[in-house]
């Protein structure tokens, strides 16, 4: 069965506190709702969860995952892995990904090889330099359709490395090219590469290769006897003649079907175990060093900064416009034909004025609450005297009855504070809207350099923080604000709650 | 017969305190509505004298209603039009000016606090005449480079020329700066000459010559 997975949500809940289903080894419990089945929690078979990481705000919220139902042993389990396997799709592109290594691994080392070792023997010249730096150049190139095979037949993602960005002029891409890390790993990838496969082509792929022989004895051994090399890993191991086809009658003749059905089943896991290694080796040679990546995440971290709080003032300026002005400008022309008609006391319809001052006041009021709202918005006040006057204010004055821990004993930096504040304040107007809880706590506590802030309701659970396309929910914004500086972000909320958010903030931004 | 009036403004304080003003003032109102499209449709049933338009209305807040201005121009010839914003984009004038500045004006919403002078202005435009903003011509002398020309000027004639831009008559600007239509006639003649443009008679003709000459 293959769900849309809505929701899915993960954590270390005690499951005693939770009380939602949780896996057998409570080490990790993944929860899964289907959208059309909603009220139905699936509890995360212990494969899948042990697999799963630990979600973080950067997993994808909306996953589809192919469900069979739960076995009820061990040994149930793996022989309906078994049987399963040969006929999944995974088996067969991870067989089809060893296959196309094989040339493509030859093939680039014949490239690299000529290219290197011409490269090298010219080194002398100038030319030899640039023969060079072609190879490397060529190296990264493979190292590309190696990413991208891994990641249309494994299901490997793994990121590409940092563009090739040569410096200006001939002399300056030679130099970046003879410098480019990234393709020399790509160079030793392929170096590995091509021993890995000869290997693999012939283990594990015989392994298949003496499947699909023996299964299709029946139809070739009598037709042409031996007519197939004889090669592969099982031939070389039992070459003795109960297996070879020109050893017929009906009996040797069933049990090569029936060995070859024992090695279809056998198959996909020697080929799974080359191709586990083989992403390895991807994953150290062919995937950007953790700099880069810290740079990339940094990169996007900043954007969103700079999006957001192009954002903040975008709406700052709405409300302003949308509100105060509307409400000043209003205010000033009823003064204004008040003024008009005082200055005409043969006119002066006394009531008149009255009622137009009486509006112009009323109006006047309203703006300073709107101005007082808006200002807040930009910076509550309250977080001038500390994190923690200003949350026991949250408290107060929220609608459903919240009681307040803090324990701060060093004071976050401003950014941090803000930060904080507004994921609190998001997160209790959120449980005043949706949660239809009784009462709520606020926990914010101080643990080595980080602060942690739990928000937790007893309402109806569900919440979700989901992005996806464009629309982004509230969590998901609070998520990223907190993503931005480096600070983690996680929701729990089963249906029937209660609900848990957990914010985990550095101290210093 | 009163002068007729179409509102178009989103903020529902600002359009009802329009309308008591305008009522107020005996005008006749023959719609006020909140975005374009029914601005559009409203005319499209009855055509009024003049049309005050928000710049910024739903659904995006930003220029529907200047195109939905341009549009009305388009269909309806003649159709005076009067802009109104919170802000003051030269650029917006300009668009919205065209070839044809008679029966245009453009004015901040902080106008309507000096109730005659809205009104006038008001129907000034509805009347064929040109109403733009002080704060136009401030942001194209401040942009222009003719900077050199502009320094030329006298106080008393960039006060003019300012009054001048706005779309008034000589008569007009003669009563508010307190001197004499002679003086004020004198005043534009070497503005024009200083400028290097040639006088033109008509009050709104003038007043697209001077834009021009600053924007350029």
């Amino acid at each position: 069965m293959q769900f849309e997975i809505g929701r899915a949500y993960g954590g270390l809940p005690p499951p005693e506190e939770s009380g939602w289903p949780h896996s057998r080894d409570h080490q990790y419990s993944l929860c899964l709702i289907c959208e059309d089945r909603p009220g139905e929690e699936f509890r995360a078979l212990p494969w899948l969860a042990g697999r799963s990481r630990r979600p973080t705000p950067r997993a994808p919220a909306r996953m589809v995952i192919t469900w069979g139902s739960e076995p009820n042993s061990r040994i149930e389990e793996i022989a309906r892995t078994i049987i399963e396997t040969p006929f999944t799709r995974r088996t067969w592109s991870e067989l089809l990904f060893l296959l196309t290594g094989i040339p493509i691994a030859f093939l680039g080392f014949a490239f690299i090889g000529v290219t290197l070792t011409a490269g090298v023997v010219l080194a002398i010249t100038f030319i030899g330099l640039a023969i060079i730096a072609i190879a490397v150049r060529g190296a990264r190139g493979i190292g590309g359709i190696q990413r991208r095979l891994a990641a249309a037949l494994l299901n490997e993602a793994i990121e590409e490395p940092r563009a090739f960005s040569p410096r200006p002029g001939y002399l300056g891409w030679l130099q970046s090219a003879l410098r480019d890390r990234t393709g020399w790993k790509a160079m030793a990838y392929v170096a590995i590469k091509v021993p890995l496969s000869i290997v693999a082509f012939f283990t594990a792929f015989s392994v298949w290769w003496d499947a699909f022989r023996n299964l299709t004895y029946p139809f070739w051994g009598i037709a042409n006897h031996g007519g197939l090399a004889e090669w592969g890993v099982i031939q070389v191991l039992f070459h003795p003649g109960y297996l070879s086809p020109w050893n017929s009658g009906p009996i040797v003749g069933l049990a090569t079907v029936i060995t070859g059905v024992v090695f279809f089943f056998i198959a996909p896991w020697p080929v799974r175990f080359f191709d586990y290694l083989d992403r390895l080796l991807m994953r150290t040679l062919l995937a950007p060093d953790a700099m880069t990546v810290r740079i990339r995440n940094l990169e996007r971290a900043r954007a969103q900064t700079v999006d957001a709080s192009a954002a903040t003032l975008r709406r700052i300026e709405r409300d302003l416009h949308d509100s105060t002005q509307a409400q000043l400008v209003a205010l000033a022309m009823r003064l204004g034909m008040a003024k008009e008609k005082l200055a005409d006391p043969d006119h002066l319809d006394i009531d008149q004025v009255a009622n137009l001052v009486n509006d112009a006041h009323k109006g006047a009021k309203e703006a300073i609450v709107e101005l007082r709202d808006i200002a807040r918005g930009i910076h509550p006040p309250a977080l001038d005297v500390g994190l923690e006057g200003a949350l026991a204010t949250l408290a107060a004055r929220s609608t459903i009855p919240t009681e307040l821990i803090a324990t701060i004993d060093e004071r976050p930096s401003p950014a941090i504070e803000a930060i904080a504040y507004f994921c609190v304040a998001e997160l209790m107007a959120n449980v005043a809207q949706h949660a239809f809880a009784s009462r709520a706590t606020v926990s914010c506590s101080q643990q080595g350099r980080w602060l942690r802030l739990v928000v937790r309701d007893d309402g109806i659970g569900g919440a979700r923080a989901v992005s996806t396309g464009s629309t982004s929910s509230g969590l998901s914004g609070l998520s990223e604000r907190v993503r931005t500086v480096d600070g983690n972000f996680e929701v729990t909320s089963p249906p029937r709650g209660p609900t848990v958010v957990t914010v985990d903030l550095p101290l210093r931004a | 017969m009163p002068v007729r009036v179409a509102i178009a403004e989103d903020s529902v304080i600002l359009r009802d305190g329009l309308v008591q003003l305008l009522l107020d003032r005996g005008f006749e109102i023959t719609a006020a509505v909140a975005d374009a499209r029914a601005l559009k449709e409203a005319i499209g049933r009855e055509r009024p004298d003049v049309v005050v338009v928000d710049i910024r209305m739903p659904p995006t807040f930003t220029d529907e209603g200047l195109r939905a201005a341009i549009e009305l121009r388009r269909q309806h010839q003649g159709l005076a039009i009067l802009m109104f914003s919170q802000y003051i984009e030269t650029r917006y004038a300009e668009e919205l000016l065209g070839d044809d500045a008679a029966g245009i004006g453009y004015l901040l919403k902080d106008r309507v606090a000096d109730v005659s002078q809205f009104v006038e202005a008001l129907m000034r435009v509805a009347s064929g005449g040109t109403a733009l903003d002080p704060e136009v011509v401030t942001q194209l002398m401040g942009a222009s480079r003719h900077r050199d020309s502009i320094s030329l000027l006298t106080t008393r004639e960039r006060e003019v020329l300012t009054l001048m831009a706005e779309g008034r008559t000589n008569t007009a600007i003669a009563d508010s700066l307190c001197v004499s239509e002679g003086a004020v006639e004198k005043h534009v003649t070497n503005i024009f000459s200083k400028f290097d443009l040639p006088v033109s008679q008509s009050d709104h003709r003038r007043v697209l010559a001077v834009l021009r000459y600053l924007d350029t």
